[in-house]
């Protein structure tokens, strides 16, 4: 018969010399941890300072070891206990010292907002009151925690970040002024030259004309002459010449014919894509057609297949 | 917060290229969006990842504790992480059956000890003896 081995936390709550403030105890180093802008060495320090009154009776650095990790066992347990042993004022209590804990005329941390929800939950304390007795403690009022997985969030934390993006796209969008401008110049000599160009090929033409014609009577007669020979040498043989194809073009592959159903050429980029998908599925939406018959709604909605799924074709291939 | 990695439908342990693919192919054009900003500069990632961490563990919590669906987390504060409740022993009454475990061990060991004693001195004593009469049967032979 043999025990699992007891974790470190369930020996400090065993040896401990109450089970309900190592509980409030890890409980708070949890919340601690979550602080920043905080010194390890200040956070060792106003974890004692808050468990003067504790009865834990042990060293603080284990427990505060276990906060780092976020031991989810330890911290299951902690708040087990705590709901085990806990009255609703000494619930009060627990959430005044975590709020406490978690401000100190700082700022709530984005881990701290939820981890003081979660503990007000545990405690039963409900909303109103967690939010009254934040404003007691720190004189404004629980906010709500802001959203990292926001673009406004990244605005406002990484101002600079989006600055430097904006001065970026300018430079691009200068150099591709710059570059059109020297198209534009490049377009302008060339128009010139071509009009020189043209200019003297007129008179080429002419002499050209003149040449084309001498040769045209020519040929003609070397020709009739080359026929005459060919009826007297071929005259009952079988030509055995096996016809040239013509070499025709590449059969279109899937990608191509996808982009055809876009209405797009080869090699159209992603951006393309996606800009010829929102019109043509804007289109030929079967929606669109919902006044007409059915049988025009039925050929919109397969049109509209066809394109969804030569769009989603493109967006497989285009990693 | 949202889970952005579930809405996109990647791990979070997925690496940069992949995930600029699902970000590319998200039909959403504001997740899109909000995915670029979170994802497109490590050092945004990491903080996420940081915050993201924190709370798919209390969310955990909030499961095994049975706190899934507590006041503070009614409408959309972290609804992605809003797990269903699981039937997870409590790990306080499993302590307990631990150390009760734990006692009766230790009691039944303390009951043994006597005859233990009794056992260890006869084998220590039959060892001593066939060593002595091993020597001495050498000593002799020479």
């Amino acid at each position: 018969m043999s025990i699992a081995r007891f974790s470190p936390f369930e020996l400090l709550l065993l040896k401990s010399r109450s089970q309900v403030d190592t509980a409030k105890l890890l409980l708070l180093a949890w919340v601690l941890v979550h602080r920043q802008h905080v010194s390890e060495g200040q956070r060792r320090r106003r974890l004692a300072q808050v468990s003067v009154h504790f009865r834990h009776g042990h060293d603080l650095a284990p427990i505060i070891h276990i906060a780092q990790q976020q031991d989810l066992k330890a911290i299951q347990l902690a708040a087990e206990v705590l709901r085990k042993e806990c009255s609703k004022e000494h619930s009060l209590g627990v959430m005044h010292q975590a709020i406490t804990v978690a401000t100190d005329s700082g700022e709530l941390s984005l881990a701290n907002h939820y981890i003081l929800r979660f503990l007000a939950d545990l405690l039963n304390v409900a909303p109103l009151t967690l939010n009254t007795l934040f404003q007691e403690l720190t004189g404004s009022p629980l906010a709500a925690p802001e959203d990292p997985s926001r673009d406004a969030y990244w605005r406002i934390h990484d101002a600079d970040y989006y600055a430097q993006k904006a001065r970026e796209a300018e430079t691009a969008q200068q150099q591709a002024r710059e570059a059109q401008e020297k198209a534009e110049r490049q377009e302008r000599e060339r128009q010139q030259e071509e009009a020189e160009r043209a200019h003297a090929k007129a008179q080429a033409e002419a002499e050209r004309e003149r040449n084309r014609q001498q040769e045209q009577t020519r040929r003609q007669e070397q020709r009739e002459r080359k026929k005459r020979q060919q009826q007297e040498s071929q005259e009952g043989a079988k030509q055995r010449n096996s016809y040239q194809r013509a070499s025709s073009p590449p059969p279109p592959d899937r990608t191509t014919r996808a982009l055809a159903v876009l209405g797009l050429m080869p090699g159209a980029s992603q951006v393309e894509v996606r800009k010829a998908y929102r019109r043509m599925a804007q289109l030929h939406h079967p929606d669109r057609f919902y006044t007409e018959s059915e049988h025009q709604i039925a050929l919109a909605s397969a049109r509209f297949q066809r394109i969804k799924s030569a769009y989603d074709y493109l967006m497989h291939t285009y990693r | 917060m949202r889970d952005l990695y579930q809405r996109l439908g990647v791990s979070p342990q997925a690496n940069d290229e992949e995930l600029q693919h699902a970000v590319a192919r998200c039909p959403n054009s504001a997740l899109r969006q909000d995915a670029k900003a979170v994802f497109e500069v490590p050092k945004h990632r990491e903080s996420y990842n940081q915050t993201l961490t924190t709370l798919s563990d209390i969310g955990q919590l909030r499961a095994r504790l049975g706190l899934t669906h507590g006041a503070h987390w009614q409408g959309d504060v972290a609804n992605d992480f809003s797990l269903p409740a699981d039937q997870a022993v409590s790990r306080h009454d499993e302590l307990v059956d631990r150390v009760s475990q734990a006692v009766v061990l230790y009691n039944r060991l303390r009951g043994l000890r006597g005859i233990w004693l009794l056992i260890v001195t006869f084998i220590v004593g039959t060892g001593i003896g066939v060593g002595l009469g091993f020597t001495l049967s050498q000593t002799l032979a020479a």
